[in-house]
């Protein structure tokens, strides 16, 4: 069977049997046994065992359930609570401000966390009722959750930065500051996009009545709210960027200043610790699981010779470099929108990263173009897991096609985000040249 | 039938049980990481053990998801087209679908088998400065699976109970949709 023909065989069984159902663990793995057999035989699955062995091995991966289990305490703490009783009094007089100050607290969420669904969580059950409430319209109070919660693997630390670094080889204290450029980016860009809609468009978000915006001792004192939060960034970033511990032991003091957190809350009981930890164990077994049958995957895809195909392939467009990376923009948006994160970066890196390394590009640049682009599959439909979180979480009156409907602006800005990116790779390389 | 049954529920319970606690094994890392900064900066005595430790209990708690998270469908699927179909239907699909699951489960049970063998046969140590005994650790690898596919062995049969309405597993309701964790 000629090269061709196997590639196109399968990729095509992978499709296949995950639109059949199959979790995509077992489809990575089944179908690349299968191949690998046809092309080493037998004896090639021991190299799928070792590999697990090699998996398990990995040190900065021990960091991904320890920033889950970071995450699960803190949504259930009041630190989002206050963050908004904050923001409340602050924004609350300026048209549209309850969303910005919704998009700020995404922001400080997702320094402090590095999966997408917590801010979403948290955002969902305090910010979106308070806001319909208050006459904003449902739309523009959607798109702001569920694009701000997508944050929390771009801005640091993030577990998909974690894996990027993995399969790629690059730091993953690089990847972390290169993220938090294109963060404060991707604020500044949705919060203006939120402030002339509402200026144009008042009735989208009227200004609050007096009497709920606060006094001056009021706010002051609503301020302390961040305090505990800048805590929590401080141990994790601090400790990574000054160069005091691995990203690891990072989040080790990450998940104490959680404890902390939910100490000073007084919610830190036995209940929580349960809860936090089954859920960090059935996240951080789906990525393992993932992971380990990724493994299967990339031998099967060597030994088939594919990486060659494929390579000449991609080359062949017409356009040079750019047009290949933003035909890799494009696979990925359209994999986001149906796929996993995790799944996408484990199918896609090992055929992309030495394309883009061949052909001269920063593989922590392109890293964040990623990123961004996985961020955005985790808001559009049919598949975002920011949809369905939130859906899991608003009011019975909204109903998914109103969530759906609300991303569209949204996505479109974060593309903006990755346009910027490419003409002034700047914004992602910079800190990561100053820190490291 | 009355085996059959029983079978069943004692797999997905032992899965259960398992995964209660090896839940928690994410705390015993997160205060051994801890241990570590803690004599490295303020007492400047550098342990050797609790970074390798962490790692070592990592893998095997990663390992350990595998079962838990299918007796509760926690492994994440494409359900786009799936989730269309009838319950009955679904369950065909799965039948069919299957035989990929216990090809790759399969093969790795067989060869983490070999490959723990070969460990405990040599009394792998890890080679670093601690130098613990590394074949309890791989020993997970084929235990592991074992249960993975102990699951995948109940869901076949729930698939066939309900693909052809046999009476030895009653589906349950379709639980209420609560969106589960992602990365």
């Amino acid at each position: 069977m000629s090269i061709e023909v196997m590639t196109l065989l399968f990729f095509g069984s992978l499709l296949f049997f995950l639109v059949l159902g199959l979790p995509l663990a077992f489809v990575l793995g089944g179908v690349s046994v299968v191949f690998l057999y046809f092309t080493w035989g037998f004896d090639s699955f021991y190299l799928v065992a070792s590999q697990i062995w090699s998996t398990m091995g990995s040190f900065t991966l021990v960091a991904i359930p320890l920033f889950v289990f970071m995450a699960m305490i803190l949504e259930r703490t009041g630190v989002a609570r206050d963050l908004y009783r904050m923001m409340h009094l602050w924004f609350g007089g300026v048209r549209g401000g309850l969303a910005i100050g919704t998009l700020m607290i995404c922001a400080i969420f997702a320094a402090m966390v590095g999966i997408s669904g917590a801010a979403v969580v948290a955002m969902g059950t305090i910010a979106l009722p308070a806001m319909l409430e208050r006459g904003y319209d449902k739309k523009m109070v959607l798109g702001v959750i569920n694009t701000g919660g997508g944050w929390g693997v771009l801005i640091p630390p993030s577990i998909l930065m974690i894996l990027y670094a993995l399969i790629t080889g690059v730091s993953v204290g690089k990847m972390f500051a290169a993220g938090i450029l294109p963060g404060i980016m991707l604020m500044v860009l949705t919060s203006a996009y939120v402030l002339i809609r509402c200026y144009l468009q008042p009735h989208l978000a009227p200004d609050l009545p007096k009497e709920e915006r606060g006094t001056w001792p009021e706010k002051f004192a609503a301020l302390r709210s961040v305090l505990l939060p800048m805590l929590v960034v401080f141990m994790v970033l601090g400790s990574i960027i000054g160069g005091i511990t691995t990203p690891t032991e990072a989040a080790a003091m990450g998940v104490l200043g959680a404890l902390i957190s939910a100490a000073v809350y007084r919610a830190l009981n036995m209940e929580l610790i349960k809860d936090a930890s089954i859920r960090t164990f059935k996240l951080t077994g789906m990525i393992m699981w993932i992971l380990f049958a990724a493994h299967a995957f990339s031998a099967a895809y060597q030994s088939m010779g594919a990486q060659p195909m494929i390579e000449g392939m991609i080359q062949s467009i017409p356009g040079g470099p750019w047009a290949v990376i933003i035909f890799m923009m494009l696979i990925v948006f359209l994999l986001g929108m149906v796929l996993d994160p995790v799944g996408i970066m484990l199918i896609t890196l090992p055929v992309f990263t030495p394309i883009v390394a061949s052909m001269g590009f920063d593989p922590i640049w392109f890293g964040i173009l990623f990123v961004i682009n996985m961020e955005i599959g985790y808001m559009t439909p049919p598949f975002g897991f920011n949809l369905f979180y939130l859906k899991g979480v608003v009011p019975p009156g909204i109903t998914m096609s109103d969530i759906y409907r609300s991303v569209i602006p949204f996505v479109i800005i974060q593309i903006v985000g990755i346009g910027c990116l490419m003409v002034f790779p700047e914004i992602a390389t910079y800190l990561p040249n100053l820190f490291f | 039938m009355r085996a059959l049954t029983a079978f069943m529920t004692g797999v997905t319970r032992l899965n259960n049980l398992l995964g209660r606690w090896f839940s928690y094994l994410v705390m015993v890392m997160f205060l051994l990481l801890l241990t570590g900064v803690a004599f490295r900066y303020l007492l400047q005595m550098p342990l050797s053990w609790t970074g390798e430790l962490t790692q070592l209990l990592f893998g095997i708690y990663g390992l350990m998801a595998g079962g838990y998270l299918l007796s509760h469908n926690g492994h994440v699927n494409v359900d786009l087209v799936y989730s269309k179909f009838s319950l009955r239907t679904r369950a065909f699909l799965d039948l069919f679908t299957s035989i990929l699951f216990f090809i790759f489960t399969l093969a790795l049970f067989y060869f983490g088998l070999d490959m723990a063998w070969e460990s405990f046969s040599g009394r792998e140590t890890s080679n670093s400065a601690w130098n613990p005994p590394i074949w309890p650790v791989k020993a997970f690898i084929p235990a592991a699976t074992l249960l993975l596919i102990l699951q995948g062995i109940v869901k076949l049969l729930q698939d066939i109970a309900i693909a052809f309405n046999l009476s030895y597993y009653q589906p349950e309701p379709e639980p209420k949709e609560v969106p589960e964790d992602h990365a």
